[in-house]
């Protein structure tokens, strides 16, 4: 007992380092089998960071983007409710962040990244965040991190049912329901969900008067509803699935504080997804093929300045994988993934394709507490054969049977660019080269039983990205901005978390903590006379903190989250910048089993202390918001 | 008590920090120079004032937050004295900030318009204001600073020109006329058609009307410059651009009236009754440089550019001589873009 004081005094005392919901559930909410899909286990060397599933269940009725922005790492530049809201990882921008679907990506060929607000976590079974380098074993241009979205059935011969309703402040009002059932040999997976919200928030602005007046934030209204259908069919060597993954969502789009109301914006987005997925194991080699082909509709709209502007992008994924033990302790691992985008949209001169095929191979070795990886890559683009891409990393496990790990990968590792970037009208520049980073990462990972009742786990990463031939747009030679490879970036930085769980009788505890560090510097452009580099660029936290603690007994437990974001410079000179915000959410709820059943109310503030902030500048955020919601399960 | 309230209210509030401007002295005013309207990043709110003095030779830049404390607005696109007060009219904001010219105090904001770009004074209590995205002139009452009434003329509208009982509005984004308004009773009356585009419009010494006529961002008609007279409204002249790359923007007069100058692929300068459009270049821009918007002293024809740089960071304003000699480059704001001189009265 009186070691583990000794260590919880140790690890709180240093400066709460980390990024919080690394590893196990402290609440398990079902037990799954995963199904094995071997190209994208995790390569020795990388570090993986998966969002608890405790977690997920308190934001099953938010979307990625409050859920991520609040228990990681990753600073969600938002522009407020019913808003876009874009990730950005370690310095890097939204269209250098992949958000996957089991595997394939979901962004958006044409603007090359993801509208997290418009992805409900009630959804997804787990989210997956793998930084820099270990993105490559998933996808090509991962230059920041892929957020892997999984989907996955029961694997048990039990049916289960779950309904979600919730309501709460401005307006908001949402409903989740899953099917789960199945056998051993076949499962079935339906979800389906709706979301409306006003988002009609009172907030002071002080921007527009010499005295801060209370507004009511006004044409942010959203209605958004999908629906998932997952089939599965498994022997002893085979697994097939397939899957469609339907969203809409209609909204108005609030405007800047300090532009004029009433602009008439609004935005649809639709998306089809589907994919089928094969895995084969043969002896000792492992086969898997997937087809996927997602639509993805755009439309936005300006009544003031008369723009309609609609856009449509098909794509079709296939990719195949092989894996195959070579000796005694190492495999080898092919994919070969080849993507074909069909775009029509009224900005793009005409209807345009593109095809993209990539070959990844890469070799695991793991033997004693030495694990090494090696990974090359290469990207055929319009015929063009590009210069290779790689990622080498290597662990140690420091003690034997003890889960004490260091880290360290350097990766080559390069994204082609948008199809906005080479084809929209005018300006887009066909000619446009990939965008690549070096990076740099190493990092320690521990987690240790301290005592019977106590788990700690601890992390700490160092990396560093030297991100070159960054498309910009800028004034071309005529009245037109044109893009162009003409930046660079370097960022350099640090994240750390620590975790201590609790687990005895009827009381479990569990307790997070997470910073990071991000200096991301701007390393110039061709154009004379840079101010701008050498510093910060524009909204990346230098310094993002979270916390969280949540403590169950009996059937009551209560959660407290929270967070905070240090300033943002909002000029590319470092002149101006928004000050820091912490922000604190409480949540408790009461849990009831009834045989086969359970019921769960809970009840959540978010900004219980009501902060005034903006993690955009002039676009509000809301203050003190209640949600209540209950949930309904059947286990059969 | 309420004054608490109120200190409590205002520490709560999100304001974006800075460095502290230099302010100018407080006679600053008392000397000519010019203002320099920042227009910032569309949707960003970074828009600025700066006024670059003639008695220090520097730039005083972020003036009107310093002043009101608070932002100026998303895109202010143009700023005009009359009498002892300064509008600045902000166009992705849609309104028009009434200062004190001289303090730089606001005194009045003008809401409600639709995507104003340029305000003309028609007399002491009227002005025209254009709309980039409204089919109507918005007519501003000077008196108790209220949008008083419109003018449809069924086509958007950017640089206006006002002589006599006559307003000339031209239709620039798609169009290729200039609208002419009665200014008694607020009529369409006429219209002129001129080429592709008419961007921008000055008097000169003889009260012609000079349109520089942009062709078009894509290139696929000449730019040409049209001289109207007004007493009639027809067309006395036009100069057409020896090819479709041309794209000239920007149109200034000397202060005799008898000079154009405009900005193509640096400054160009051509007389009144020149017959050709010139060749040559009067200031060459430099690599690394945007020649934005151009400012002629009508005292001393001292030629002011703004350096748009790359349209994000911040720029600079240029200052040449009347012989286009380089004087002094300075910071701006974020994308400085049109100026408005302020004269020094009793020199």
């Amino acid at each position: 007992m009186r070691n583990t004081l000794l260590y919880i005094a140790i690890f709180l005392s240093l400066p709460l380092h980390g990024q919080m919901s690394i590893g196990t559930d402290t609440i398990k909410i079902n037990e799954v089998v995963i199904s094995r899909n071997k190209y994208n286990s995790d390569p020795a060397g990388y570090k993986k960071t998966t969002i608890d599933s405790s977690i997920l269940v308190n934001y099953s009725n938010s979307n990625l983007s409050d859920m991520l922005s609040e228990n990681t790492d990753i600073f969600i530049k938002s522009y407020g409710m019913g808003g876009t809201a874009t990730p950005a990882f370690r310095g890097t921008d939204a269209s250098q962040t992949l958000i996957d679907w089991n595997g394939i990506n979901i962004n958006s060929p044409m603007l090359g990244q993801s509208d997290l607000s418009l992805i409900p976590v009630g959804l997804i079974d787990d989210v997956q965040i793998r930084f820099g380098g270990a993105s490559m074993s998933l996808n090509e241009g991962g230059i920041g991190g892929t957020i892997n979205l999984v989907t996955k059935p029961l694997w048990k011969k039990e049916t289960l049912i779950s309904i979600n309703a919730g309501t709460g402040s401005f307006g908001q009002y949402s409903g989740l329901m899953k099917v789960k059932t199945g056998n051993y040999k076949f499962q079935t997976v339906t979800k389906g969900y709706f979301q409306n919200s006003e988002n009609n928030f009172r907030y002071l602005n002080t921007e527009i008067g010499s005295e801060p007046v209370w507004q009511t934030r006004t044409n942010s209204q959203v209605r958004q509803q999908g629906f998932i259908q997952e089939l599965y069919l498994r022997n002893s060597n085979n697994i097939a699935s397939a899957r469609i993954w339907y969203e809409s969502a209609d909204r108005n789009l609030p405007a800047s504080l300090l532009t004029q109301p009433n602009t008439g914006e609004k935005q649809f987005d639709e998306s089809l997804r589907t994919m089928l997925n094969y895995d084969a194991f043969k002896g000792s080699t492992d086969f898997s093929f997937t087809g996927a082909w997602m639509m993805s509709r755009l439309n936005y709209f300006n009544r003031l300045a008369s723009i309609d502007s609609r856009n449509l992008s098909e794509t079709l994924t296939l990719k195949a994988g092989l894996e195959n033990p070579i000796g005694e302790y190492a495999k080898l691992k092919i994919v070969l993934d080849e993507q074909s985008s069909v775009i029509k949209s009224n900005n793009y001169a005409h209807n345009t394709t593109r095809n993209t095929a990539t070959m990844t191979a890469s070799i695991e070795r793991n033997r004693n507490r030495f694990g090494t990886t090696i990974l090359l890559r290469e990207i055929l683009d319009k015929n063009n054969l590009l210069i290779p891409d790689f990622s080498a990393g290597v662990q140690f496990r420091l003690i034997d049977n003890k889960t004490y790990y260091l880290k360290a990968n350097i990766s080559r590792n390069s994204k082609i660019p948008t199809m906005n970037d080479m084809f929209w009208v005018p300006g887009g520049n066909p000619d446009l080269k990939n965008e690549y980073a070096l990076i740099y990462e190493i990092s320690y990972e521990m987690s240790q039983k301290i005592s019977e009742p106590f788990n700690l786990k601890y992390d700490l990463s160092v990396f560093r990205y030297n991100i070159k031939d960054m498309i910009e747009w800028h004034p071309g030679e005529y009245s037109y901005w044109t893009a162009d490879n003409i930046q660079s970036v370097n960022s350099t930085g640090a994240e750390s978390s620590v975790s201590l769980d609790y687990m005895r009788n009827k009381i479990n505890a569990s307790l997070k903590a997470g910073y990071s560090y991000t200096r991301a510097i701007e390393g110039g452009s061709n154009i004379g006379n840079d101010i701008s580099v050498g510093k910060q660029l524009m909204y990346v936290p230098e310094n993002k903190a979270n916390a969280s603690f949540r403590v169950g007994y009996n059937n009551i437990y209560s959660l407290w989250v929270a967070n905070f974001v240090g300033k943002r410079y909002i000029t590319v000179d470092n002149s101006k910048y928004l000050p820091g915000y912490f922000i604190n959410n409480v949540s408790t709820g009461i849990k009831f089993t009834l045989k086969s059943s359970s019921f769960d109310m809970n009840f959540n503030i978010d900004n219980l202390f009501n902060i005034n902030y903006q993690s955009i500048a002039y676009y509000p955020l809301p203050g003190r918001t209640y949600f209540v919601k209950i949930l309904f399960q059947i286990v059969k | 008590m309420k004054n608490l309230i109120r200190i409590i209210v205002i520490s709560l509030m999100i304001v974006s920090c800075q460095k502290t401007p230099e302010l100018p002295n407080s006679n600053y005013t008392i000397g000519g120079g010019v203002f320099v309207v920042n227009e910032g990043n569309f949707r960003s709110g970074n828009g600025s004032l700066s006024f670059y003095s003639y008695d220090s030779s520097k730039i005083y830049n972020d003036l009107f937050y310093s002043v009101n404390g608070r932002p100026l607005g998303d895109v202010p696109n143009s700023m005009a004295i009359n009498g002892d007060k300064a509008y600045i009219i902000v166009n992705n904001s849609g309104k028009i900030e009434v200062m004190d010219q001289s303090t730089l105090k606001s005194t009045a904001t003008i809401t409600g318009l639709i995507s104003p770009r340029n305000i003309s004074f028609i007399n002491d209590n009227k002005a025209y204001v254009s709309s980039l995205y409204s089919d109507s002139v918005t007519i501003i009452n000077l008196i108790n600073n209220s949008i008083s009434g419109y003018i449809n003329i069924r086509r958007s509208s950017e640089s206006i020109a006002s002589t006599g009982n006559q307003a000339f509005i031209s239709n620039w984004t798609g169009g290729k006329e200039i609208m002419v308004i009665n200014t008694i009773d607020d009529q369409v009356v006429d219209s002129i058609e001129v080429g592709i585009e008419p961007e921008s419009m000055v008097f000169d010494r003889y009260g012609m009307l000079w349109v520089l006529c942009n062709g078009g961002w894509a290139r696929l008609n000449y730019a040409e410059l049209v001289e109207i007279n007004t007493s009639t409204n027809y067309v006395e002249k036009t100069l057409v651009f020896p090819t479709k790359e041309a794209s000239p923007t920007c149109l200034k007069i000397d202060g005799l009236g008898t000079t154009l100058y405009y900005l193509d692929n640096g400054v160009r300068q051509i007389d009144i009754s020149s017959t050709e459009i010139p060749s040559i270049t009067f200031i060459i821009q430099e690599s690394g440089e945007y020649f934005y918007k151009i400012g002629i002293n009508p005292l001393n024809n001292d030629v002011f550019i703004t350096d748009a740089v790359d349209f994000v960071k911040q720029g600079y304003l240029l200052l040449y001589d009347g012989t286009g000699k380089f004087i002094s480059k300075l910071e701006a704001g974020i994308i400085p873009g049109s100026m408005c001189f302020k004269l020094r009265i009793n020199t």
